[in-house]
């Protein structure tokens, strides 16, 4: 018993992992403890760009100062020095790096030194520093280095992204470019499986890997099994012995990583979503858990001759803390636009009480006999004071959410992408088209070219025959007519081609959706949100194709589509890859991550998937985070690419 | 999992200087690096600001040292039963008190001075961000061991008001432990009501036991039997009479001294968030006063324009008035002009000269030229 709870807990999220192992680093690598009387030690944090996208998701600048972080500062600025302040360096080891931060023991910026790098420093590059520390007589000042070993950002509890920065590098398009060479394809996955291992050595396990072949899934797969096992032999230096494993040890089980290549499924990143924060990430600008809003100051039509309104820009952050959102983020979205309503109404119920409270104290002081009925006041009102701070958080997210579904709602008004979403639904499920794709197509007040082509695309990808050359005449022209692009459509075409020699194009298994009664919910909800002429759509579970490749996979399921997929185990002592699998017991964890890219959709179904599981837990990661515009537009390029 | 690199950096250090004197080269290390070493740190100007920053967190330290210290003590609710040492007077409860007191202001003053001393310095940016979040983490330091202090008072308080209720609550078995502790040193109880309560008991119970050998001793005879009983039933119920006042009275003085404890508690919270926006009052008030100001000298213009106005009209009036009546003087003037002259000058010689003809422009009407 005791090693299953272990084991549920070594799945304990990726996010807590990161957050303790970035305090740890920031307490001088030394575990923090809380002590509530202990003396402040203060420090500057000076991190580059890639340190930025990893600490900005998991601390905020408030927990920073508690920490006791006085600035923070980006490593390629100018900086002053500062004395007698010991300052922490969180680091990529790059050339222009090692660089700048030479140049800073020269200036003797600051009184002490903690160097982390992100990932493994080289030996050459730890001989620079060495070099300058020496030219400037400040080796006794350089205090500790570590190798941190977190090179990937967490942005949910069980999501991660590899990388933001140099995020053209591991895109889509660079993986999938008919140009590309070896090399390059080389650099790539080597940076993909680099922060693979790094993010395996936070987790504290070795997984076994399973992969789809040829693809670019299977490269990496190869090249981490590598890793991992010159790891696990070097015996002396393993990360994966020791106490630095943890609760991880003690498991019995050890997770399931998934490879699969985002040419498995090109419809979902295309689908138009109905879902919270997959609809936040689609329609608005939303990355590393910020969301920034462009507000205009008034729905009202400005008077003539008055200067036009200048929008305001404001920037949100989804927190973990924020209660509403963890709850919400994979619900629908009337649901959503519902539940905001609910809390407004608690909210102003709780401040009206306060409100009372107030006026009954000010005919309280005129009353001099009722001192026993003060006592009470005092209570409430010491209750009601200590609430208050409460009150505003609530009423800050309150604002907060009312203003994103608001720029969301409009998105959808302006779009249609209710129609959008309804239609592709039927597609994807094959179920019978009440309205012919043409009529959407040339219909011209219902969604921008782009929103059209997807549509396109998504009933081209899961056609089982393609359609007749005349029938696709028609079409090209309708799509021409609303102004798309068709370079898409060519790659698209291409991918189908090659798909199809490989194996069966993937379905998408049956769904159903309905619609509620219009009228109903309108005047139901009387809200702010009004959503007239917006469908009120339920969905219903769905499996997407990398859901149904996980649950294959993790319950032992024999399946054609996975049953020729690569086993690697990195601690079996031969190293060859058997199709065999070992172990015949369906697994309690698994990790799920997509080269190429991956969304929120897919996201928010395996979350969907898992909940009816009890006991088991996933976790969801990809090279990168794009949304159906950036994808086009990589696809778009990739085309041009071709052509040349 | 982090590594640990600390000694591969240390043995790659060693590398490079065994390299370097391989290769001869004058890196910086050597015998003028040394120097320049020792060069380099002494004068290395160990900052003003922040050693005294950490004189004032090494004194905040030390209050929090001694507060940790005494704090077993302090709240020791049985010190007076307890044996010799570990034992503390309420004397010295307030002398602690008054001392820690004190020393938080002194705290306070210095963090004070340092900030103002810190932004008087100029300093780039940086520096001051930096030192003005030092000053927080220390005023945050010092508000934690204050929190110690008054925790340890509100203990303080509350066990008092406990023992008053306790004492109160049982009587006889207070009385039996006191005459034990009697013997000890003088307790400190601090109820003064009780102690007169538990006096008042004693007094009728010794009175009764006292009158009886009296009695006993006047005078013997049925009567005082008789007597004694009434006097002792009277003085038992003047005994619940006082009992119940004392009682009423203790009751109110202990729910009054609960609503205060939560009031002050509200007075500082309300205090607190005062005295936040003060800042923002203050800078409110300076915003109204320019405003005002501002108004004041607008309506002083407004009113001054209004004058210029005036009396500029008036002036073009004037100038208009005074320039048709100059055209019309002469106008007149020389219609009139050359006849006069000539009168004049033919007035001596020939009064009966005809009428001379006046120039022929002078029968035309004074027509205004084109």
């Amino acid at each position: 018993m005791v090693g299953v709870k272990m084991a549920t807990a070594a799945a304990a999220s990726i996010r807590e992992r990161q957050t303790v192992a970035l305090k740890r680093m920031l307490n001088f690598n030394v575990p923090h403890v809380k002590n509530s009387t202990g003396e402040p030690v203060w420090k500057v944090l000076i991190y580059d760009r890639f340190g930025q996208d990893i600490i900005s998701p998991l601390l905020s600048v408030k927990e920073l100062r508690d920490m006791g972080i006085t600035l923070h500062l980006l490593l390629h600025s100018d900086r002053d020095p500062i004395p007698d302040v010991p300052a922490v360096y969180f680091v990529m080891p790059t050339e222009e790096n090692i660089d700048r931060m030479c140049q800073d023991l020269r200036n003797q910026l600051y009184e002490s030194y903690y160097l982390n790098f992100i990932s493994a420093i080289s030996r050459s590059k730890l001989e620079d520093i060495a070099n300058a520390a020496l030219a400037a007589s400040a080796v006794t000042q350089v205090a500790k280095v570590f190798d941190q070993y977190l090179n990937f950002i967490t942005l949910e509890d069980d999501m991660f992204v590899l990388c933001n920065q140099n995020k053209e590098l591991v895109s889509y398009r660079a993986i999938n470019r008919p140009d590309i060479t070896d090399t390059e394809m080389e650099t790539v996955m080597d940076t993909i499986v680099d922060s693979l291992f790094c993010f395996f050595v936070t987790l504290g396990a070795v997984p076994i890997i399973r992969c789809s072949r040829g693809t670019a899934a299977e490269m990496v797969a190869v090249k981490l099994d590598k890793k991992l096992r010159e790891n696990l032999r070097d015996a002396r230096n393993s990360l994966f012995t020791g106490d630095t494993l943890g609760a991880g040890q003690f498991s019995f089980q050890r997770p399931l990583l998934v490879l699969v290549d985002r040419n498995i499924d090109l419809a979902t990143p295309l689908h138009h979503t109905w879902t919270y924060q997959a609809l936040v990430h689609d329609v608005l600008d939303f990355h590393l858990n910020r969301v920034n809003l462009e507000e205009s100051s008034g729905v009202e039509n400005s008077p003539a001759g008055a200067r036009p309104k200048r929008k305001n820009k404001k920037s949100y952050d989804l927190t973990p803390v924020d209660k509403f959102w963890q709850k919400h983020k994979g619900s629908p979205f009337p649901e959503v636009a519902e539940s905001v309503q609910q809390e407004l109404e608690s909210y102003r119920a709780q401040e009206d009480e306060v409100k009372r409270l107030k006026s009954i104290m000010g005919l309280e002081g005129e009353d001099e006999g009722a001192i026993s009925m003060l006592s009470d006041n005092t209570a409430k009102l010491t209750s009601a004071v200590s609430s208050l701070p409460e009150l505003l958080e609530k009423k800050r997210l309150i604002d907060l959410h009312t203003n994103v579904a608001t720029a969301v709602l409009e998105h959808i008004k302006a779009r249609k992408l209710d129609v959008y979403f309804e239609y592709e639904e039927k597609i994807m499920s094959k179920t019978t088209l009440d309205k012919s794709l043409l009529d959407i197509i040339s219909d011209p007040d219902a969604g921008t070219p782009e929103d059209k082509m997807r549509l396109f695309l998504i009933y081209y990808i899961s056609a089982q025959q393609a359609p007749s050359e005349a029938d696709l005449e028609q079409y090209k022209k309708a799509l021409t007519d609303a102004g798309c692009n068709l370079n898409p459509l060519q790659y698209i075409k291409q991918w189908k081609a090659f798909a199809k020699m490989a194996s069966a194009p993937a379905s998408y298994g049956n769904t159903t959706t309905k619609p509620m009664g219009l009228l109903s919910r309108v005047m139901n909800t009387g809200s702010q949100f009004v959503m007239e002429g917006v469908k009120n759509l339920v969905l219903k579970q769905q499996n997407l194709p990398v859901t149904r490749i996980l649950d294959n996979l993790m319950e032992m399921k024999s399946n054609p589509e996975t049953d020729d997929y690569r086993y690697f185990d990195p601690k079996m002592l031969r190293g060859n890859d058997s199709s065999v699998p070992r172990n015949k017991n369906p697994f309690q964890e698994a990790i799920v991550f997509v080269v190429g890219g991956g969304n929120y959709i897919e996201y928010q179904n395996l979350v969907d998937y898992i909940k009816g599981k009890q006991g088991k837990h996933i976790l969801y990661g990809c090279s990168e985070l794009f949304n159906a515009t950036q994808f086009i537009k990589q696809v778009k390029c990739t085309l041009v690419v071709c052509f040349l | 999992m982090a590594v640990d690199i600390t000694l591969l950096f240390r043995a790659s250090v060693k590398t490079v200087k065994t390299r370097n004197k391989a290769l001869g080269v004058a890196v910086g290390g050597g015998a003028d690096g040394s120097r320049d070493e020792l060069f380099r740190r002494s004068p290395r100007p160990k900052s003003d600001f922040s050693s005294r920053a950490r004189e004032v967190i090494s004194h905040i330290g030390k209050l929090r040292d001694f507060l940790l210290e005494h704090r077993k003590d302090y709240i020791n609710a049985y010190s007076h039963i307890m044996s010799e040492y570990g034992r503390m007077t309420d004397t010295e409860r307030d002398q602690i008190d008054q001392d820690a007191q004190t020393f938080m202001r002194t705290c306070s003053e210095a963090i004070q001075q340092l900030r103002t001393q810190a932004h008087k310095e100029i300093h780039s940016q940086q520096v001051k961000e930096h030192r003005s979040a030092v000053l927080d983490f220390i005023e945050d330091y010092l508000k934690r061991v204050c929190k110690l202090y008054s925790e340890q008072r509100a203990i303080r308080v509350k066990r008092v008001v406990d023992k008053k209720r306790l004492s109160k609550l049982e009587p006889e078995p207070r009385t039996k432990t006191r005459e034990s502790v009697s013997s000890e040193k003088v307790s400190r109880d601090p109820s003064q009501d009780s102690e007169e309560k538990s006096v008042t008991e004693e007094y009728p119970e010794k009175v009764p036991a006292e009158s009886q050998p009296e009695l006993g001793t006047w005078g013997d005879g049925k009567g005082e039997d008789e007597l004694s009983p009434e006097e002792i039933q009277m003085f038992e119920q003047e005994n619940q009479r006082l009992i119940g006042e004392m009682n009423s009275l203790f009751d109110e003085v202990r729910q009054i001294e609960g609503r205060v404890v939560e009031i002050s508690r509200l007075q500082e919270i309300f205090t607190e968030k005062v005295l936040q926006q003060e800042a923002e009052i203050d800078s409110i008030h300076q915003l109204v006063v320019g405003a005002t100001e501002n108004i004041k000298e607008g309506n002083e213009d407004i009113r001054e324009a209004i004058k210029n106005n005036a009396g500029f009209r008036v002036w073009v009036l004037f100038f208009l008035v005074m320039c048709s009546f100059s055209l019309l003087f002469l106008d007149w003037g020389l219609c009139l002009a050359p006849e006069v002259v000539h009168r004049l000058a033919t007035a001596g010689s020939s009064p009966a000269a005809s009428r001379p003809t006046l120039p022929a422009f002078c029968h035309q009407p004074c027509l205004p030229l084109p």
